[in-house]
């Protein structure tokens, strides 16, 4: 079967039970997102970038199967 | 054999490396956590003309990790210790320092005379702030940032398809998610890798040694020891928002708001107070401040206490902070926030000097 790895940074790993994890395939990365959103309400709030197979996206990009998925956000500290 | 025999001997580098950096001038903004390490390695490895921005003095809880300081440099200015402890090692060395903050004023002066930015700082603001003036100069920009056990590094305006921080994140995060107004731990040694990546990009983007980290954002997981690379491009949605002029730049707001903690008033909050049992509202202004207040429905409990140990609030669900004015209360509610994420806290508005507090309008505390 195949599958999506989550890879979370930062805030975003706070809001998820782990910060790598297996995840049902998606067609596209708005299906993951809207996914995502649901099962952990948390996301919902938070800023991040998204990439697919380590490339940043700027727009919904179809999912063919097993992308690794990063959830990107920005750091401010120093 | 000289002080950089070591690095001319590198067959790339060579003498001609070295005199790219002594002839460069290199913008560290920022001599904190990041800075430090970076200001060291770039002053040890003889980049001939420095500046250090910073507008902060050094305190004790710096030193984990700003490491060009001890003890000795508490309560003193970063950016002109910094350049003095510097130029104490390095006589050969220029140093220029800006005791200040950059904001929309002073940032085009200060950037301007400069080859290539460090971005070292600590909040969002001045990172969008930087990225934007850099992107107008089309300026090197080596930006490198920290939370909790991870960092980033990227470099931008550099190469043949320069790139910039709006690519990646085209606006600045909400309100919500800017940990650094209520202080999150690091290790010391995390800003150490991270700035000391800053330094050695900013080192091959001056000498041409090497592939500058241009095209990627580089994350470290201290934690796990793994690096991660994504690979960047043009964000047209990020590029719509950069200022298209320096008079833009100027009359841009670059400020952002530390997040506020949710208030209350005096009404909402004595009625939780006194008929709901998980409610505590807490007085937390230090021993001896006036007037006092003894209620029964107020708890005292100073803030540098709660700072130390916030554990004897785990038992309530509404945490309620007054002080004198309603700002202590609003930092502390947000600190709690981290810490008690699960919790409702407040800040109690305009604290005990409201003219609706119990000092005014509970003349005869009947149920206390």
């Amino acid at each position: 079967m195949e599958k999506l790895t989550v890879k979370a940074f930062g805030m975003i790993a706070e809001k998820l039970p782990e910060q790598e994890f297996y995840f049902p395939q998606k067609q596209d990365t708005e299906e993951l997102l809207n996914s995502l959103y649901d099962k952990y309400p948390d996301l919902r709030n938070m800023d991040f970038s998204l990439a697919v197979n380590q490339q940043l996206i700027q727009q919904n990009t179809p999912l063919e199967g097993n992308e690794e998925i990063a959830l990107l956000p920005p750091f401010s500290g120093g | 054999m000289n002080r950089f025999s070591r690095q001319t001997i590198l067959p790339d580098f060579g003498i001609e490396g070295q005199q790219k950096l002594s002839d460069a001038r290199v913008l560290v903004v920022g001599a904190g956590g990041l800075g430090c390490p970076t200001l060291l390695h770039l002053a040890a490895a003889g980049v001939g003309t420095i500046g250090i921005v910073d507008g902060d003095t050094i305190s004790e809880s710096n030193l984990n990790r700003q490491t060009l300081f001890g003890y000795q440099h508490t309560g003193k200015p970063k950016a002109s210790v910094a350049a003095e402890i510097l130029k104490e090692k390095y006589p050969d060395l220029e140093f220029e320092v800006f005791p200040d903050f950059l904001d929309t004023n002073n940032a085009l002066e200060v950037i301007a005379p400069f080859d290539v930015v460090v971005d070292g700082t600590d909040n969002f603001g001045t990172r969008y702030l930087i990225n934007d003036v850099c992107v107008l100069f089309k300026k090197p920009l080596v930006m490198g940032a920290i939370y909790q056990y991870e960092g980033q590094v990227m470099v931008f305006n550099y190469g043949s398809a320069p790139l910039n921080y709006r690519d990646v994140y085209p606006n600045p995060p909400g309100q919500n998610q800017i940990p650094n107004c209520a202080e999150t731990g690091v290790l010391g040694v995390l800003p150490g890798i991270i700035g000391t990546l800053q330094a050695a990009e900013v080192i091959k983007i001056l000498s041409g040694v090497g592939k500058v980290l241009s095209e990627k954002i580089l994350f470290f997981n201290l934690k796990n020891s793994s690096f991660y690379e994504v690979a960047i491009s043009p964000n047209p949605k990020g590029r719509n928002k950069l200022p298209d002029s320096e008079e833009d730049f100027r009359s841009r707001d670059y400020n952002i708001n530390c997040g506020l903690a949710e208030s209350i008033n005096w009404e909402k909050a004595l009625d939780w107070t006194l008929n709901m049992n998980n409610s505590l509202l807490v007085d937390i202004r230090e021993t001896g401040e006036k007037p006092l207040l003894e209620k029964k429905f107020l708890t005292r409990i100073p803030m540098s206490e709660i700072r130390e140990n916030p554990a004897p609030l785990s038992a309530y669900e509404n945490i309620l902070l007054v002080c004198a004015s309603g700002q202590r209360s609003q930092q502390l509610a947000l600190e709690l926030k981290q810490q008690f994420p699960e919790k409702k806290i407040f800040s109690v508005e305009g604290g005990i000097l409201h003219p609706s507090s119990p000092l005014n309008s509970i003349k005869n505390d009947k149920k206390a």
